[in-house]
């Protein structure tokens, strides 16, 4: 069941002078681990500075967590924590001070911002090098640090701005893997990125973004399709395209490829039966995932 | 003692302590300022300067009272040749100065260049607060430097004193606002000037030099036309003099504007054009700090 919306927007726009970022933009986002889709340019992270206070909206509302984002600014920021895309961190101080320094800029108090930087700086693995400085720190480490300053004051919600930038192949798997875990601390998460499939990892709701209008917005389910088979013919498949259509499958074929999904029940037995029935021979078979990513470049016309 | 135990993983604990909000952050913003300007968990050659400077600024008072003990055991009729608080600010007022141009870059330019300002953003506290506190951290390093000195002269002259230590602090008692008037003074007249650099300039060394390149050059170019031209109204030069403003006002403060044989002094502009100036610097320097940083958060 789903709570009350932790995130709204009310016709939402914001322009840089006579470059419109966000148009119109209106969504309620309820609580869970929420991907904010887009192209470079698509209007993320205006909405994130919009939802932070650090941009005034042109036209329209928003709320955080029940709060106007524009006149509740400080209350806002004291519930939510913030992962930029960009470099935040301080070079010449050790990790452990840092997070000293981020929970005591949220309004910790001083022994529990030291006890929860020592907590936190182990939850995202780094307990090994807290007492290093940050400007010896590798990419991975940074952006591990980055996000444990946006959750070291136990935040209701997070934004995290393209939280995978610049990561090689086994950072992005940390990363993800630290995200996905949010949720059972208890942290909403908006996690902002033009990588899609990131967003399928991690995130159980989206809210696709495209040149600054609100393109569609639902649970993760709504868009991706799992069970879609494809299908490679050695002949003419349209004995076995035929048979599948009577027993009401969803079809696509093109020469000898042929796309099979069904409302109800598993794919495979329909195609299996259909090419035992009509005697097809095939190169290959096997499932067609609909990524996000279809779904974006098939609804943004791209 | 027992053969089994047990690994608890505790995994995750939410916080359900204080928060302060906007409080602890101005809290912990200026704390950060203070420890940043002196080094303190930063490397060492971060901590070289600042410590060199203070220990400059407070070792003459130290011979001053050490002299004056020394005068009165050996020579009690003899007359100390150092002067009391009034020329102590002038002594004090080169080391606050260089301090200044060091300290004010240190505490804006890397929150800037490493982006570390997108955290202060995210955070309960507003663009206003952020330049209030660094500003702040430096006044109150600045009378850290100012007055140190001056209560450790305060004190040891009021020790030696004949009337008694206590009767001396009553009766000195006097020095204590005018100290605390001049030390604002230098503050108001180094500070904002500094952090105004040191908030359109993008790196730590340049803004150090941009600072004591204007406020030297400034001063040397007031002097040279105060004496290279007969122009009318030449003396308004001195109000270039950045430098010595400070120190004329604290003179007229003390009532020992005779001692004065700066640029400004020279110039015979009166004190109150210098506190003006002053004012004028500051408030134009605080409002372009804070339209910067409204831009920025």
């Amino acid at each position: 069941m789903e709570g009350a919306a932790i995130l709204t927007a009310r016709d939402l726009g914001h322009a840089y002078g006579s470059i419109v970022a966000l148009h119109s933009v209106d969504f309620d986002l309820p609580p869970g681990r929420i991907g904010l889709v887009g192209a470079n340019g698509a209007g993320k992270t205006t909405l994130i500075k919009i939802l932070l206070g650090i941009l005034t909206p042109t036209v329209g509302t928003a709320s955080v967590l029940g709060h106007d984002a524009t006149k509740d600014t400080l209350e806002i920021r004291s519930r939510i924590g913030y992962m930029p895309e960009d470099d935040c961190l301080p070079l010449d101080i050790n990790a452990a001070q840092f997070l000293v320094q981020a929970a005591g800029l949220a309004g910790l108090p001083k022994d529990a911002a030291r006890q929860r930087a020592s907590d936190v700086l182990t939850l995202v693995g780094l307990e090994e090098e807290r007492f290093r400085r940050i400007g010896g720190f590798s990419t991975g480490m940074k952006q591990r640090t980055k996000l444990a300053q946006a959750i070291v004051h136990d935040p209701e919600l997070v934004l995290l701005d393209e939280p995978t930038a610049g990561l090689d192949p086994e950072g992005r798997e940390e990363m993800l893997d630290l995200i996905s875990r949010l949720g059972g601390f208890g942290i909403n998460v908006l996690v902002s990125s033009h990588v899609l499939g990131d967003i399928e990892r991690t995130c159980d709701r989206v809210l696709m973004l495209d040149g600054g209008r609100v393109l569609d917005s639902g649970a993760l389910s709504h868009f991706i399709d799992e069970d879609v088979v494809d299908v490679e013919t050695i002949d003419d498949p349209d004995a076995f395209v035929q048979h599948m259509i009577a027993r009401g499958a969803n079809v696509e074929s093109s020469g000898v490829h042929v796309r099979v999904s069904t409302a109800h029940g598993d794919p495979f037995d329909l195609v299996r039966d259909a090419l035992a029935a009509t005697g097809t021979g095939i190169r290959s078979m096997g499932p067609k995932s609909t990524s996000l990513e279809d779904v974006f470049l098939g609804r943004s016309g791209s | 003692m027992t053969d089994q135990g047990a690994v608890f993983d505790l995994g995750y604990v939410p916080y359900e302590g204080e928060r302060r909000g906007r409080r602890g952050a101005l809290a912990t913003t200026y704390r950060d300022g203070i420890a940043r300007v002196f080094g303190v968990r930063r490397r060492a050659r971060k901590k070289v300067l600042p410590w060199i400077l203070l220990v400059i600024s407070v070792l003459p008072a130290v011979v001053f009272v050490g002299f004056a003990f020394l005068l009165s055991t050996f020579a009690p009729e003899a007359e100390s040749p150092f002067g009391g608080h009034a020329e102590y600010f002038a002594i004090t007022a080169a080391t606050v100065f260089i301090f200044v141009a060091l300290a004010a870059p240190e505490l804006l330019i890397p929150d800037r260049r490493e982006g570390v300002l997108a955290i202060y953003s995210s955070r309960p506290l507003l663009p206003d607060d952020y330049v209030m506190i660094r500003s702040a951290s430096l006044l109150t390093v600045i009378a850290i430097f100012m007055l140190a000195p001056q209560v450790l002269m305060y004190i040891g002259f009021a020790a030696l004193d004949d009337a008694g230590f206590f009767s001396a602090l009553v009766t000195n008692a006097g020095e204590i606002p005018k100290i605390l008037l001049a030390t604002g003074v230098y503050a108001l007249g180094y500070a904002p000037f500094a952090l105004l650099i040191a908030t359109i300039t993008k790196r730590r060394g340049a803004a150090t030099g941009t600072y004591l390149g204007v406020v030297f050059i400034g001063t040397s170019l007031a002097a040279a036309l105060l004496e290279a031209t007969d122009l009318p109204g030449r003396r308004f030069a001195a109000l270039l003099a950045f430098a010595d403003h400070p120190g004329h006002v604290s003179n007229w403060i003390f009532g020992t504007s005779g001692l004065d044989d700066n640029v400004v002094a020279t110039a015979g502009l009166d004190p109150w054009v210098s506190l003006v100036t002053i004012l004028a610097i500051a408030a134009v320097s605080g409002a372009v700090v804070v339209w910067r940083y409204r831009r920025l958060m």
